[in-house]
């Protein structure tokens, strides 16, 4: 059992929307549809200025409040901690969209499923990485088991004290280094 | 809603797999995986691997196919450029096989914008019957042919025009690297080096954006390099979207990267930091060019290019104490690719830096990259058109442009003038793409044969009489591709599925098939097959292995850091003085130019670069790319805030721009990231053809901004020499 996490370093990524792409055509969803979500943070005045790309998706809360406001149980954490959508029990009622902190969930137009980012949690029973993390060029993207003190993805959130977007709003599974 | 949902439950439990995937919720992790993987194996999945066509690096990837049709596509891992990755134009252009504004059968032009179908025998048949009358009447010189050079491409294409009996072959590059090929060949010998990121201690761009026009595995070196504590300095009108890996931003002027090189190569002389002995071994004409460096100080930079003459020093000395670890950037369709008339110059005057780093051929330096020997079809059997007697239409008047790129414009110029009568384009989109599209409209209109070998109904396919449909890269097998760099290589790209319109052909077929109808089928009596397996003769790979892995890479054949190879220039040394340049009616050494227009106080330059999810204008009509670009609004024009506020420009507003040749509407970005004098325009909008569903009305294209012109060196198109004015409108 792991407890699957992610660190995305946005000091190394360039807004190249591959993750983006990549993860449309892993999960065959309509182009209108994306479950990363991308803001950009620009600071300074010119020549002395900054850039800040910030890819946002599903966090993987701990005790997510998707989770608890689903009232069929759709939204669930496995054991490996990953947050998934049972489209089977989905109702399309979006009170897990109005619930989440990062706007990170989309629904299908055609079918009212709620849906989001599953952390590729087919790849990753095959023992691959996500489909962004995979394509990721400048490998600002590092995926793993929180739990294993020596997996890379602990590693580098100890090495570059990576934080959650929000620590503020609960801890959650995606750790950004800025 | 709930009939939506009730149809996708019925969907689902159709499908008995499926269904087991669905109802797995409370079944945990392993089991929910198990149950997928079993549902997976209901769908048969082959990978097949083979090379994108999304830009032109053609990086190596694997298409995952499901069902016969394509899934998903991840990078090669084996293949130098890609390194497991792709970048989003690579994973999403792959789509365009299941466009649906593909062209699907055989055309002809009956009248403006109108085309009939026509059969492959009959435009055969009529195309070789107009090439041959004009070739007769006007002799071969003027036919030509013009391509976005891919691996069969580069082959076929100048030996069709060749066995035409003309050498008059083109490639886009006069748009994109024309000025730093001219300025690298004629000093270094090579058009272009590549460069050892990963090793280097101190890199400089200039224009170049490594996280814009993306090879994934330049980005990754960059993200080593930075990981390892290089400096990394960008040089840009604009902080592009490799400054998160950058350690500083020149925000210079546009148009002044040449003073910027020049001021810093007068400092390592100066301070006596260039590297004297490998200026002895390798290069000649050194004294004259220090000669003339003396008056090219920072202080006389700054007042050009605005970067303070201590930042110059600075960059310079450090650089310098880095050496051989550092250098500058060869760049591409960068500041010094195609954009200004000082651009050559500029290529000249970093291949000369470089020189005085001593980085040629050292780790962390400039690297000329080793090939793998590949075979030839045997000449006896298979006879070669060879050279034809007269030269390349241009060569004279751009005696310094590479001839292997030619200058593709001067078929416009040439057909305005009554020369030239026949143009072919393949995989070229010249009258949209290579020069301002109204001069491109009416030099293509006065042809007497225009056709086209493409994929889609591009704006010059519609100009062209007769329009060709090419199978897309994901439904064709291509001729082997040599892959230079400090790992030699091959890659092949492959056919993953099946073609999707029976009508469309492979371009290899096309060009055999013209060949027979234009009565030189002669030079084209082999199958793609029997070339393949002649170029694969002298390196013991067999084309079923090449077929199976897709690249290869020869360590064995790795270059050695530290010995240089033999140049290529006419003494065999880097020329900082050059008699090609001499005999060509050029200054000899490199010297300051200044840019041919520079803004007044309430104008701006138009500058423009590429963005991380398009590739020219060809990718425009990918819906699944062209969303991102409406999601987040990237086909606005940058202006800098200082210079909004004084017009009562406020982000998000509608302007129009306004040059000498065009007049747009388009929104703004305001940004810090723009220098004042310039506006930014993505190169990838104002698709013109209405074929081009997706594309159609989104954004403007900056080319229409662009006086047809010449930069005076290497004929390349200086797409930076506009100046425009820019004022609100309502929306």
């Amino acid at each position: 059992m792991a407890r699957y996490g992610m660190v995305i370093d946005t000091r190394k990524c360039v807004g190249c929307y591959a993750c983006r792409v990549s993860c449309q055509m892993q999960n065959e969803l309509p182009v209108e549809e994306s479950y990363i979500q991308f803001y950009e943070k620009e600071t300074g005045v010119f020549p002395n200025v900054k850039n800040e790309f910030v890819p946002v998706q599903c966090q993987h809360c701990e005790d997510a409040p998707c989770e608890s406001v689903c009232p069929t149980k759709a939204t669930y954490t496995t054991k490996d901690g990953i947050v998934l959508v049972d489209a089977e029990k989905c109702i399309g009622c979006k009170y897990c969209m109005v619930a989440c902190h990062y706007g990170a969930r989309t629904q299908d137009h055609k079918t009212g499923v709620v849906e989001k980012c599953r952390f590729c949690a087919e790849l990753v029973a095959e023992g691959k990485q996500p489909a962004c993390v995979t394509t990721c060029i400048s490998n600002a993207r590092i995926f793993g088991d929180l739990d294993d003190p020596n997996s890379e993805v602990s590693k580098a959130i100890v090495k570059w004290n990576a934080q959650p977007l929000r620590a503020d709003l609960g801890s959650a599974k995606i750790y950004y280094v800025r | 809603m709930l009939d939506t949902k009730l149809s996708r439950r019925g969907f689902i439990k159709a499908s008995a797999a499926t269904a087991a995937l669905a109802s797995a919720g409370t079944a945990g992790f392993n089991q929910w995986s198990n149950n997928y993987v079993k549902a997976g194996g209901k769908a048969e999945i082959k990978e097949i691997a083979s090379t994108c066509n999304a830009c032109s690096s053609k990086c190596g990837m694997i298409g995952h196919i499901k069902n016969g049709r394509l899934w998903k596509l991840t990078g090669h891992p084996d293949h130098p450029y890609s390194k497991g990755k792709l970048c989003a134009r690579g994973h999403g252009y792959a789509t365009v096989v299941y466009s649906e504004d593909r062209l699907t059968q055989p055309l002809k032009r009956v009248g403006e914008g109108k085309f009939e179908p026509i059969t492959w025998e009959k435009a055969y048949e009529e195309i070789a019957a107009k090439l041959n009358k004009i070739i007769k009447e006007f002799g071969p010189q003027s036919v030509a042919l013009t391509e976005d050079p891919r691996a069969t491409g580069k082959f076929y294409s100048p030996r069709f025009i060749n066995a035409l009996g003309s050498a008059n072959y083109y490639t886009h590059h006069v748009v994109c690297s024309n000025a730093r090929d001219a300025g690298f060949l004629h000093t270094v010998g090579v058009t272009a080096t590549s460069a050892d990121i990963s090793n280097a201690k101190y890199i400089m761009f200039i224009g170049r954006s490594y996280g814009d026009g993306i090879r994934p595995s330049s980005v990754q070196s960059l993200a080593t390099a930075k990981d390892n504590g290089a400096k990394i300095v960008i040089v840009d009108p604009r902080l592009n979207n490799t400054g998160n890996l950058a350690t500083e931003w020149l925000a210079i002027r546009p148009g002044t990267d040449l003073a910027l090189v020049l001021a810093m190569s007068h400092v390592l002389i100066k301070e006596s930091l260039h590297d004297l002995e490998f200026i002895r071994n390798y290069t000649m004409g050194f004294e004259e060019y220090a000669k003339e460096l003396r008056k090219y100080t920072p202080e006389w930079a700054e007042g050009i290019t605005g970067i303070p003459a201590d930042s110059i020093t600075r960059i310079a000395v450090d650089m310098g104490k880095a050496k051989p670890k550092a250098l500058i950037e060869q760049s591409w369709r960068g500041a010094f690719g195609c954009n200004y008339e000082n651009s050559t110059e500029t290529g000249r005057a970093v291949a000369m830096f470089n020189a005085l780093l001593g980085n040629y051929q050292q780790k962390g330096g400039s690297i000329f990259g080793g090939k793998v020997n590949l075979g030839k079809l045997d000449e006896k059997k298979y006879p070669n058109p060879g050279e034809p007697d007269e030269p390349q239409a241009g060569s004279k008047q751009f005696p310094l442009a590479y001839k292997g790129s030619g200058v593709a414009t001067i078929v416009a110029k040439e057909a305005l003038e009554g020369k030239m009568k026949a143009a072919i384009y393949y995989h070229s989109n010249a009258a949209l793409g290579y020069g301002n599209p109204k001069v491109m409209k009416e030099a293509l209109s006065k042809m007497d044969l225009v056709v086209a070998i493409d994929v889609q109904m591009s704006e010059t396919a519609l100009l062209a009489h007769y329009v060709l449909p090419e199978v897309t890269y994901i439904e064709r097998d291509e001729v082997i591709e040599g892959l230079s760099g400090k790992i030699p290589g091959i890659a092949l790209r492959q056919q993953m599925v099946e073609k999707v319109h029976p009508q469309t052909k492979p371009v290899h077929e096309i060009y055999t098939e013209l060949a027979r109808a234009c009565g030189v089928g002669q030079y084209f009596n082999f199958t793609l097959d029997d070339l393949n397996e002649a170029m694969l003769a002298p390196t013991g790979i067999t084309y079923k292995e090449l077929k199976e892995k897709g690249t290869i890479m020869f360590p064995d054949q790795e270059i050695t850091l530290g010995e240089m190879p033999e140049l290529k220039t006419p003494s065999g040394k880097i020329e900082y003085y050059s008699e090609t340049y001499k005999a060509a009616g050029f200054k000899p050494i490199v010297e300051w130019i200044e840019p041919k227009v520079s803004p007044a106080n309430d104008s701006f330059r138009l500058i423009t670069g590429k963005q991380a999810i398009h590739s020219h204008t060809q990718t425009a009509n990918i819906p699944i790319l062209m969303q991102i670009t409406k999601d987040y609004d990237l086909e606005r024009i940058w202006i800098n805030p200082a210079r909004a506020k004084v017009l009562g420009i406020k982000d998000g507003d509608l302007v129009e721009v306004k040059s000498s040749e065009a007049v747009s509407k388009i929104r703004v970005k305001v940004t810090e990231r723009i220098h004042p004098e310039a506006i930014f325009v993505p190169s990838h909008y104002g698709i013109t053809s209405k074929d081009l569903k997706t594309g159609y009305g989104i954004g403007f294209g900056y080319m229409e901004h662009v006086p047809f012109d010449f930069e005076k060196w290497s004929g390349s198109g200086n797409i930076h020499e506009v100046i425009v004015n820019v004022r609100k409108v309502k929306s």
